[in-house]
């Protein structure tokens, strides 16, 4: 049954180039098995254990290099140059012992396969030849937190005790790089404008290879850019549009991929009323010319209120040339407001303009998703007025969660900066919902969340890319997100998309803003600073408040009252608020964003969780990724008590996740990454109608559309669980 | 003697003669992809990190692959054409042809991405000297040629739903492994579409059984075992010939039973190999079903699951806010 290769060694133990079977059952195997029903009928779900066993067992401990004691241990690794002898100076050799015995007595075990699985192939340190593993989980995580506490012990312990636990997560960048003398960027996500002109497309480009090298994910916004057959110099019908220099990004990002550490990936983004807005749409198409085809870059389109409006009424929707609007407004396309501005260009004859009905162009998207999942859209007058920040929010990012304010930069002839403008960077982490409810002290591991990705932010310095440290010295800004929200819904028997779990979304994302402002608000009080800009927020004039002032937010179920009363989570009160608001006004805030919910995929395999706060995708999982080919993930928590509350993404259908999203929405002040799910059957239409339904419940960007495919009756795999739809 | 008089008859999709046909053609439209879908030059790397002799192997299964699918995309599918009993069924015959044209060159995409020149070209020798592969390709033609409408159906239904097995088994087993994972993707689409070409062949020729004398019933009963047991000979030197070298021939052998068994039941018919033959390796099962549950990394691959959308309008209702 098993096939499981093995190298045969002759009796000296010398490789002899010969191969084998291995008879016993492989942990690719068993892990497979999960998604086999058994010979009773039943979920095999011990078999996952037991491929964590026989991963650990056959291959884990077989390649990790020993030492004798932790002496010898950093001793060798700083030597070699595989950790940064820096961070380890700022604490005595006596406290990092201890942190490491702290660790070491939590007894951290894997709970599922793609859990170890991912953490050995793609976190733990590994000698530099990738034979041999030199950490384990526990050492990792006081790596991490030996670097983001920079030489406070107690934060380096509270950091050591919530990521352990599971309650708190960094993101893929912090958790792998830290600590490492050889190591790319701990900031997940990096957000560029373009201009229209060449210095900056050049320059674009430029930061593109830049960051990706460091392994970030960038975005950048197009909507600037002049259309196909603008003018250059005045002589009309010269330029290429933006077709070609996503081109030339997508080229950027797929050599970057081949010397970083972690696979180069970007975005662009494009405003609906752009001229070339269905040219850039159908290069995704499944026949598009492979001369416009762009099969790695991902794209969003931003989507302003107007053009809801018109397709509602069933009219045509104007494209504006951004070459004229730049010219007439003197600030670029993506700075102005085409709601507020809608008619004003449209009866300014300086403006050249086309027109497609608005209602196509919304079922364009929606062909588009169907074929390929893209593009993003961003509703950009929702983001706007819940944005507390001055300025104007334009783009958003690969995963579209992070929504902040930018600006300009613009270039001397020498390529030189003439004014560097403002560009955007956000480090992330996540918190586990189910961990943090069960946790001793919640306030506290929000408070240690938002002091860790403070630190990121701190210590970051991109120096290839000066409107990105500049921004971000500026602004610290940050994005504590959540993950788990399903486990902890289907843990407590509660359905995803109910009227209680919506009650609990609501109440625990109002708890979660309440103890991180209150963060902020400390470290700005401490450090006797605020955010750049922080006078002309809507945090400075106490507007911000208003909402959580002006009414009481408690829990509308029993249930869910239920729930915080047993979890000793406090719900904060209006009078707390009052107090709240009167320190942010004096004293400021730290971070100028806080809050922005990411999809999660790889750290919540590792630590256990549903990804962010959607529904399942499946109750065993079928990831396929590159660096980990095709595994198999069962929920958290899942067992036969809890199997019917794990109803999957598709099952539980477009308009309760937004629901629930709508539910967190309005307590973030970045954004959410929501996915929504069809199933082939479902039309243009019903994707449409489900984009319709999250503007008007105030979603402020949808991420990815998926769609399931079920087998044509009669071609299926028998026994497969995954298939069972 | 008087002529008959050939009438031309436009197909009309409003009146559907068997739903079964309709069905599967909007299945296979929707399923509609072109291997330049695929980002297959992310695997240039982990093409890298395999052994010669395993490159060696991978290369030669595709040419066997592609050497199917040449056949049955030129020949196989088109030797179905005079005997289908509705317009629909030559509709939805052209499609099968095309996707096999396309399943071959897609094949070719993967060489050109991962290999040099010379490469490419030993394995298509490689190909033209394997006898095992020859007579594969022999018998299967021999019967293509033969002059049993419901007899090609046999063969064409034993090609679609067995004889690739032993070819795809390798990519699964790669990406089980997580090597090249987005030539996965690929196959995984060629197997969605052979999981339903299989499926429909059998079915029409279930059609016809069900209306043959019980004699003819037996004969094409014992031509089906006689058939597959005649392939399975050669198919099982032609997976030793490929697998001992890395030793996983025991495993394919199963795989085979398995496909084997499919495929007769697509035709109808009981199974042949005993189940405990039949007990696949996990991971190369679990990851052959042809219903696209798999979650996939938006940012190393472009996955196999996304369809053609059936595009419907919005109504002012939907628009109401």
């Amino acid at each position: 049954m098993a096939n499981q290769i093995v190298e045969l060694a002759d009796d000296l133990g010398n490789p002899t180039g010969k191969t084998a079977i291995d008879n016993a059952l492989s942990y690719q195997d068993l892990n497979a098995m999960i998604n086999l029903w058994g010979q009773d009928e039943k979920l095999q779900l011990e078999k996952d254990k037991l491929a964590v066993r026989r991963y650990f067992l056959d291959h884990v401990n077989q390649n990790t290099v020993f030492f004798h004691s932790l002496q010898e241990r950093l001793d060798y690794l700083v030597e070699n140059e595989y950790y940064e002898k820096e961070i380890l100076d700022q604490y005595s050799f006596e406290f990092i012992e201890k942190l490491e015995a702290l660790a070491y007595s939590k007894k951290f075990r894997f709970e599922a396969f793609m859990g170890a699985y991912k953490f050995y192939t793609g976190y733990a340190l590994k000698t530099f030849d990738g034979t041999r593993y030199l950490e384990r989980f526990e050492d990792r995580v006081v790596m991490v937190a030996l670097t983001l506490a920079a030489g406070d012990e107690d934060v380096a312990t509270n950091l050591v005790e919530e990521i352990i636990s599971g309650r708190f997560q960094p993101a893929t960048p912090t958790f792998l790089n830290c600590g490492k003398k050889q190591r790319g960027e701990f900031v997940s996500c990096f957000l560029l404008r373009i201009e229209d002109n060449m210095e900056s497309i050049a320059r674009g480009i430029n930061s593109a290879l830049q960051l990706s090298k460091r392994g970030g994910g960038v975005a950048l916004s197009l909507s600037n850019v002049r259309e196909y057959g603008a003018p250059i110099k005045k002589i009309e019908g010269q330029s290429s549009g933006i077709i070609p220099v996503m081109k030339l990004l997508e080229d950027s990002f797929s050599y970057a991929n081949q010397l970083g550490a972690r696979q180069g990936a970007g975005a662009v983004y494009l405003n609906a009323h752009h001229p070339d807005i269905l040219r850039f749409l159908d290069t995704k198409r499944e026949n598009a010319d492979e001369k416009t085809r762009i099969k790695t870059l991902s794209i969003g389109v931003v989507v302003p209120d107007v053009t809801l409006e018109l397709a509602k009424s069933g009219e045509d929707m104007y494209l504006f040339s951004p070459y004229d609007v730049e010219k007439v407004y003197g600030v670029p396309f993506g700075d102005i407001s085409v709601t507020e501005k809608y008619q004003e260009m449209v009866d300014d004859p300086r403006i050249k303009k086309s027109k497609i009905k608005a209602r196509e162009l919304f079922e364009r998207i929606a062909e588009l998703q169907f074929e390929s999942g893209y593009p993003y859209v961003m509703y950009e007058d929702t983001v706007n007025e819940a944005n507390p920040i001055q300025g104007r929010i334009n783009m958003s990012n690969l995963c579209s969660e992070i929504l902040q304010v930018n600006t300009p930069t613009t270039y001397n002839q020498d390529l030189s900066y003439d004014e560097i403008g403002k560009d955007i960077s956000c480090n992330l982490g996540s918190m586990n919902i189910a961990m943090a409810m069960d946790g001793p002290d919640f306030g506290k591991t929000v408070e240690t969340s938002i002091r860790a990705l403070s630190a990121v932010s701190d210590m970051s310095n991109i120096e290839s890319v000066r409107s990105i440290s500049d921004g971000n010295h500026k602004s610290h800004a940050i994005g504590l997100g959540q993950m788990n929200l399903h486990g902890y819904l289907a843990r407590e028997k509660v359905h995803y998309g109910s009227e209680e779990s919506i009650d609990f979304t609501n109440m625990y994302f109002y708890t979660v803003v309440y103890h991180a402002i209150k963060a902020s608000n400390k470290i700005a009080i401490e450090r006797k600073t605020h955010f750049h800009n922080f006078e002309n927020s809507k945090y400075a004039t106490g507007e911000y408040f208003d909402k959580y002032t002006n009414q009481t937010w408690a829990p509308a179920t029993p249930k869910v009252k239920e729930l915080f009363d047993k979890a000793g989570v406090a719900i904060p009160t209006q009078a707390e608020w009052e107090t709240l608001k009167k320190s942010v006004m004096k004293h400021g805030i730290y971070n100028q964003n806080l809050q922005a919910v990411p999809p999660t995929g790889s750290i919540s395999y590792i630590n256990n969780s549903t990804s962010s706060i959607h529904p399942i995708a499946s109750r065993i999982e079928v990831r396929k990724e590159g660096k980990l080919g095709r595994v198999y993930y069962p929920a958290p928590f899942l067992s036969e008590e809890t199997w019917e509350y794990y109803e999957d993404a598709y099952e539980v259908g477009p308009e309760k996740i937004i629901d629930v999203y709508a539910a967190a929405t309005q307590h973030v002040d970045q954004g959410l990454s929501l996915t929504l799910f069809f199933k082939d059957t479902a039309t243009t239409r019903d994707v449409n109608r489900a984009q319709i339904y999250a503007w008007k419940k105030g979603i402020k960007t949808i991420y990815y559309i998926r769609i399931r495919q079920a087998a044509l009756e009669g071609t299926e795999v028998e026994n497969c669980v995954s298939c069972m739809l | 003697m008087e002529k008959t008089k050939l009438i031309s008859r436009p197909i009309n999709w409003n009146k559907i003669e068997d739903s079964v046909d309709l069905d599967v053609w909007n299945r296979l439209t929707q399923n509609f992809w072109l291997p330049e879908k695929v980002p297959l030059s992310n695997d240039v790397q982990s093409w890298g990190t395999l052994r010669p002799h395993e490159q060696k192997l991978t290369m030669h299964v595709f040419t066997g692959l592609t050497m199917l699918d040449t056949i049955q995309g030129t020949i196989g599918a088109m030797s179905l054409m005079p005997d289908a009993r509705t317009q629909h069924e030559e509709a939805v015959i052209t499609n099968i042809a095309f996707m096999e044209s396309v399943h071959a060159k897609s094949y070719s995409s993967v060489f050109s991405t991962l290999c040099s020149t010379n490469d490419i070209e030993e394995a298509f020798r490689w190909s033209e000297d394997n006898p095992y592969l020859q007579k594969k390709a022999e018998i299967i033609l021999g019967y293509y040629n033969g002059d049993d409408p419901l007899k090609r159906k046999v063969a064409s239904t034993l090609l679609e739903s067995f004889l690739f097995y032993s070819g795809f088994y390798l990519p699964m087993y790669w990406s089980s492994r997580a090597k090249l994972t987005n030539t996965a993707d690929l196959i995984r689409l060629i197997i969605r579409d052979e999981a339903i070409h299989g499926y429909y062949i059998g079915y029409k020729f279930q059609l016809g059984f069900n209306e043959a004398s019980k004699e003819r019933q037996e004969e094409l009963r014992s031509y089906t075992y006689d058939l597959l047991l005649e392939l399975y000979e050669n198919e099982i030197k032609y997976t030793a010939d490929l697998y001992d070298e890395i030793g996983l021939t025991h495993d394919v052998k199963k795989f085979l039973h398995y496909n084997g068994n499919k495929a007769l039941m697509n035709l109808g018919f009981d199974p042949l190999f005993p189940k405990d033959e039949c007990d696949v390796s996990p991971a190369i099962l679990s990851s052959l079903s042809p219903s696209s549950d798999e979650n996939h990394d938006f940012f190393s691959g472009s996955g196999s699951s996304y369809v053609i959308g059936k595009h419907e309008s919005t109504t002012d209702d939907d628009w109401d806010f």
